[in-house]
């Protein structure tokens, strides 16, 4: 077998002299033509007059209005004086729309959040910390914070929020499906679900939870990261990956694979079978492997026996020869930062984001339980 | 200029300086147009351009990272494509100097006399992710880097969908205008 030779095989031209990436080297005439028919459909609308930015700052007290006013302004500060003496002496709880949380709205059905039901002639309502939010079969809802992005909730979902600092931002999926557009910073918007730990790393992604505790998450753009006690999968845009409660994350795979590779994959994270079967279902695995099931190969890397380990080497060697820094002893005995290399030659995210977000949060990786 | 001049621009905005949101919409108009067009109809684009960005000017004093304005732009942008589908942002009638041409080559599919429509069919039968990064690059004709600057998507990644989206969308339009459809992956 090949075990990297051809090291550029199959793969998209990375350097300089690549008209389709940056209009450098020679130009292609296909591309052009692609250009100059498209060109029509281009944004070529003039800047529009835009209403008046009102910084926060102005809504303070209007000067103008005390100078006009004075007896207004003298009454006003009676009032803001009484209510600031009210405050520090019964020490006055703050409402929940003050407390730091997600904007409940677009609500169909009714829900629950905490003890109050909450129905869709309300307007926007709020989750706060501690608090559970629960669909029923029939209602759903949109979550939304400015500063993390959107959750839109399906029926039959449970979830509850578990914090929401300016570093880290968290819920808990208990049962039910998600569907999260995230514009937090990469690595800031974790959910717990009974069976693994989902990161975002800068995406769109839906995740689900059985009864069971057993998780699907299914990503539509950037980036995923599943991890459970050192069990961790990445799964980039159109790939998916399923959970199970004891187990952590399975191996991650794009969904368009064949069903003898999903079947064999699935047997091989999930089903207790004997070592003889595992082995077939690597190889089915191997056999079935097209370019971009390299994100399965490199995971399982790490998954397989030392023997179907050198088999799953030499496929992905074939499929994306590993970097030149890495040698295959090196990989042969899980050296994290060649295997790190490797990846980051696959085609999808650098995974040094990833690092980053376990030095920052080291510890955060097991499912925060229901108290 | 990157995401440094970004903060800058933002900050001025968030301070009630309009020139300075100007620019920013000079700036990233191009991309939030390229975002929503790979995922609405093209009559509908330009309305929703201007939505996108009057949501980020109420929004603005929301954004922490000031540097992740493009990224955040971004996904307001899919966010109102995701809202245009869901029906929650009412369709206006097209406006009575709509060009019938352009219509009828946006619905023709395959007519050999709007090959520019049948490549954008072509182009919206690959999959969202190659979609919207091969209509920034063919249609509003950013380069990958500017792609990257502006969504905050990362080069390794844009570079990926691109080729891996124009090896697609070669395959679709050399198999023929008659067989321009929607179909899965295969590498």
């Amino acid at each position: 077998m090949d075990t990297g030779d051809n090291r550029t095989e199959n793969r998209p031209p990375i350097e300089s002299n690549d008209y389709l990436w940056d209009r450098s080297g020679e130009p292609d005439p296909e591309i052009q033509h692609l250009e100059a028919l498209l060109e029509r459909f281009r944004h070529d609308s003039p800047t529009p007059a835009f209403p008046e930015i009102v910084p926060e700052r102005q809504w303070a007290f209007f000067p103008w209005r005390r100078r006009l006013f004075p007896a207004l302004a003298t009454a006003a500060v009676g009032i803001a004086a009484i209510v600031a003496v009210t405050l520090l002496v019964y020490r006055t709880k703050p409402t929940p729309s003050t407390l730091a949380g997600w904007n409940v709205s677009g609500v169909r059905g009714t829900l629950r959040i905490g003890q109050k039901t909450i129905g869709g002639k309300e307007g926007t309502s709020r989750l706060v910390i501690g608090q559970m939010l629960e669909t029923d079969s029939q209602s759903r809802a949109s979550l939304q914070a400015d500063d993390t992005g959107k959750i839109e909730v399906d029926p039959g979902t449970r979830l509850r929020l578990l914090s929401m600092g300016s570093g880290l931002k968290r819920i808990a999926l208990d049962r039910g499906t998600i569907h999260t557009y995230i514009w937090a910073p990469p690595g800031q918007f974790v959910v717990d679900t009974p069976s693994a730990v989902t990161v975002d790393l800068g995406c769109a992604y839906t995740l689900q939870v059985d009864d069971s505790g057993a998780g699907m998450v299914r990503t539509s753009l950037g980036w995923v990261g599943f991890k459970l006690n050192g069990h961790e999968s990445f799964i980039p845009a159109g790939a998916a990956c399923a959970t199970r409660p004891k187990v952590g994350p399975g191996t991650p795979y794009f969904e368009d694979a064949s069903a003898e590779f999903r079947s064999a994959l699935a047997r091989f994270d999930f089903e207790d079978t004997a070592s003889r079967q595992r082995a077939r279902d690597v190889v089915i695995v191997l056999s079935e492997t097209r370019k971009r099931d390299a994100l399965t190969l490199w995971h399982l890397l790490t998954r397989v026996d030392d023997q179907q380990r050198v088999l799953v080497y030499d496929r992905l060697s074939q499929l994306v020869p590993p970097p030149a820094a890495a040698t295959k002893e090196e990989i042969l005995r899980l050296d994290q930062p060649m295997l790190d290399l490797w990846w980051n030659e696959l085609g999808f995210d650098d995974i040094s984001v990833w690092r980053h977000w376990e030095r920052s949060w080291a510890g955060t990786a097991t499912p925060v339980r229901e108290k | 200029m990157g995401t440094s001049d970004d903060a800058t621009w933002v900050a001025a905005a968030r301070d009630g300086d309009r020139t300075a949101f100007g620019w920013l919409y000079e700036r990233y108009a191009r991309m939030v147009h390229g975002v929503l067009l790979a995922k609405v109809p093209v009559g509908d684009v330009d309305d929703l351009v201007q939505d996108v960005f009057i949501r980020a000017l109420r929004r603005l004093s929301t954004l922490r990272e000031t540097a992740s304005f493009g990224a955040w732009l971004a996904t307001i942008a899919r966010n109102v494509a995701h809202d245009y589908r869901r029906g929650l942002v009412p369709e206006e009638p097209l406006p009575d100097d709509a060009s019938d041409q352009e219509i009828q080559c946006r619905t023709s599919g395959g007519d050999q006399d709007c090959p520019s429509a049948a490549i954008l069919e072509a182009v919206m039968s690959l999959s969202e992710t190659y979609r919207e990064t091969l209509i920034l690059r063919l249609v509003e004709g950013m380069t990958g880097p500017e792609i990257a600057a502006r969504t905050g998507m990362t080069h390794g990644s844009v570079r990926v969908n691109l080729h891996r989206g124009m090896e697609q969308l070669r395959a679709k339009l050399n198999a023929g205008p008659s067989r321009v459809r929607p179909e899965q992956e295969k590498s």
